[in-house]
């Protein structure tokens, strides 16, 4: 039953997003020119997503729990209880969300160069551990491959990358 | 004119620079087709940022090797050690991991090679006639027209793409709706931007791209803290050298099955949604199905290369004919292709081929060297491949997420995109967890605009909607849209024996028959003749079988 009420919510989460949009589509300006107004075809799209998502809803609802299908991952591994089974579960793609966010929050100060080597190489830390000579070996390849892509960027393509407030002053 | 484009298109891409890039792309695709849980779209998608300060003949010629090595670099993986490297070249395991445990690893990997290389030449020949031709019929299409293209586009690879119809085409009206956010093309009207005016541009659609498909992809790759840690195979590789003259040779003895694989994946890559991971199969389940000895696939056996590798490697030709001559992109790498012609300023229509001939045979002509390159190559990158399986899973998909910053940041110098990388990467790998299809979302997002823009076109000229069942291809393009969406409830409902799956395929020729007819001349009455035949020879025979299926009774 969990696992139809996964189903069902989405469909829910997917009307209200529809009506959240179809709401925004009345903020859209119509001008006095023009045969297809600008809010016309999204409407249509949303209309079409609405409809869809009641019959998913309505498939979700009618159909046994033993239809919907868990992906490999999860028919392989069983969860722990409570929050913090759910963080344990989904612990990589977390961690990797979350270092990329810092990355992006960090770009104005630490540039694409060093925020880039900063960032793979904590990533690397957090899903391959620290243990042994690891610690170096990740130095060296995020400051390798980083660094190389970096340069190929700035002196091969002629592309200016981020340089940040600490780069910045050079 | 075929003679002076082709020479220029030579001439175009004889410098040493694009050849080297070529070789670049055609090793970097090698490689990265070899690595399982990497695709080939992924890497087309990585490239596409190096292609961006080239001119467009160098930068797609770079894109198109990629795209060739990637085809033939599955095969590696899933002859040495049974994981395909893509999801084209699961049928390949099949019969070259057999054959490479059974003490022949050169001859099973000299057979996949040649298989691909000739299926990669066949598609590259029948790319370079048949895409002028179609690109002819599409001058025909009006607005009315090139709407229900898209919408049967979308359709079909809803249909195809998962088990469940309504994932694939909720995904692709997604699709369709993020690709309104910003300003609208017709007119420029600001939509959906909740007063952010980073919105206004909307979504870059190479951002959305690298989001969905790679972004997440890596996720899902690292997704078992496990399986991260290990190296990308366990299994040892062993050093092999490829027999390449026994490999020709028994490539040659079954010719007949190269051809019909090749024609099975360039007709599969026409097909919009259908890509290589279906044609391989398909092609392998005829070849055993044409076989003297059936039973002897799965053991080890040449046929079992020969179909699949020949199939996959012929879908991308297939794929680009559609690309080249109505812009509308087959299947996701085609769409990522798309999106390469897109940042050179080059839009995709029928009349591409007349307006950019030079450009147009150079990406044929690409095709047909890159295939060259990839033999060449492929020894080399065998053993780059060895080294390759050693690297842990984290450790690559780090680097690469790296790499996909600083390459969607190069696009257009916007910070918002990267920030758009990492909002649809974490709706890519939501969508993926909850079995939503990312292949109609892609095109949705793609041809999301198309269809808008043709659709405004279509009302600029007559607010009479009557065009879009009353015009030929219109109404064909309907016909067969309904059709493809109902044809995963005919497939479901037919194994409960329902009656009136018996007359789904006959009615549907019957309706594109008519269509056929509204067009005129002679080529197409013909050809609307033979489809009502066929509709009325499956309609006879299962009356004869008392209104049931052949296979029932």
């Amino acid at each position: 039953m969990q696992r139809l009420n996964r189903d069902a919510i989405i469909a829910i989460i997917l009307l209200a997003f529809c009506g959240v949009f179809f709401l925004s589509s009345f903020d859209i300006r119509q001008p006095d020119y023009g045969v297809l107004m600008p809010s016309t075809w999204p409407r249509v799209v949303i209309g079409v997503l609405a409809f869809l998502s009641v019959l998913y809803l309505i498939q979700s609802t009618s159909a046994g729990a033993e239809a919907i299908e868990d992906d490999k991952y999860d028919a392989e591994h069983t969860r722990g209880p409570g929050f913090r089974g759910w963080l344990g579960h989904w612990r990589n793609p977390l961690w990797c969300f979350f270092l990329f966010f810092l990355y992006l929050l960090s770009l104005p100060i630490l540039g694409m160069l060093i925020g880039g080597i900063t960032f793979v190489y904590v990533l690397m830390g957090v899903l391959g551990g620290w243990d042994g000579n690891k610690p170096i070996l990740h130095a060296v390849f995020a400051f390798a491959t980083i660094g190389g892509m970096w340069s190929l960027f700035t002196f091969g393509l002629g592309v200016l990358l981020p340089p940040g407030m600490i780069l910045g002053q050079f | 004119m075929i003679i002076e484009n082709t020479i220029a298109a030579f001439v175009e891409l004889g410098n040493f620079k694009t050849i080297l890039l070529m070789l670049v792309g055609v090793a970097g695709g090698l490689i990265a087709g070899a690595i399982p849980g990497f695709t080939i779209a992924m890497a087309i998608v990585l490239t596409l940022p190096f292609t961006f300060g080239m001119p467009p003949s160098m930068g797609l010629a770079t894109m198109v090797s990629v795209l060739v090595g990637g085809l033939s670099g599955g095969l590696m993986a899933g002859i040495l050690t049974g994981i395909p490297g893509t999801p084209s070249s699961v049928a390949t395991t099949f019969d070259g991991f057999p054959m490479a445990r059974n003490g022949e690893p050169g001859l099973a990997l000299g057979i996949g090679v040649w298989s691909s290389f000739c299926g990669g030449i066949i598609s590259a020949i029948l790319l370079m006639t048949l895409a002028p031709h179609l690109a002819r019929v599409g001058l025909e299409f009006n607005p009315w027209d090139y709407f229900m293209l898209v919408m049967f586009a979308l359709t079909i690879t809803a249909s195809l793409s998962g088990k469940n119809m309504i994932k694939g085409l909720i995904a692709g009206a997604v699709g369709l709706l993020v690709r309104t956010v910003g300003e609208d093309e017709a007119v420029g009207m600001a939509r959906f931007n909740f007063g952010n005016d980073a919105l206004l541009q909307g979504f870059d659609f190479i951002a959305v791209l690298i989001g969905l498909f790679a972004f997440s992809q890596l996720l899902n790759d690292v997704r078992d803290p496990k399986i991260a840690k290990k190296a990308l195979t366990e299994r040892g590789v062993v050093k092999v050298r490829i027999e390449h003259r026994r490999a020709i040779v028994e490539v040659l003895k079954r010719w007949t099955i190269v051809v019909r694989s090749s024609l099975i994946g360039v007709f599969t890559g026409i097909l919009p949604g259908a890509g290589g991971s279906i044609a391989n199969i398909l092609a392998y389940d005829q070849a055993k199905k044409a076989s003297k000895h059936p039973e002897k696939f799965g053991t080890g056996i040449a046929d079992g290369i020969i179909a699949p590798e020949s199939s996959n490697n012929a879908v991308e030709g297939g794929a680009l004919i559609i690309l080249m001559a109505l812009g509308i992109p087959g299947d996701v790498t085609a769409a990522v292709m798309l999106g390469a012609l897109l940042i050179h300023d080059i839009i995709p229509s029928p009349s591409f081929i007349t307006d950019e001939p030079v450009l147009a045979y150079s990406i044929f002509i690409a095709f047909f060297i890159a295939t060259f390159m990839m033999i060449g190559m492929q020894s080399f990158m065998l053993r780059v491949f060895v080294l390759v399986t050693r690297v842990r899973m984290y450790v690559l998909a780090s680097v690469i997420l790296g790499f996909c910053g600083i390459g969607v940041f190069a696009l257009h110098n916007v910070t918002f995109d990267l920030w758009t990388l990492l909002w649809f990467g974490i709706l890519g790998f939501v969508m993926r967890h909850f079995g939503f299809p990312l292949a109609p979302m892609i095109l949705g997002v793609v041809l999301g605009n198309i269809a808008e823009l043709n659709l405004a076109r279509a009302l600029a000229i007559t607010s009479d909607l009557s065009p879009f069942v009353t015009r030929p291809w219109s109404l064909f393009f309907l016909i067969i849209a309904v059709f493809s969406a109902l044809f995963p409830l005919y497939v479901g409902q037919r194994e409960k024996k329902k009656t009136w799956t018996v007359f789904f395929m006959p009615v549907a020729c019957f309706a594109a028959s008519i269509p056929l007819f509204m067009m005129g001349g002679s080529a197409r009455t013909v050809l609307a003749a033979i489809v009502l035949c066929f509709g009325f020879y499956q309609l006879w025979r299962r009356w004869q079988n008392g209104w049931r299926f052949e296979a029932e009774k």
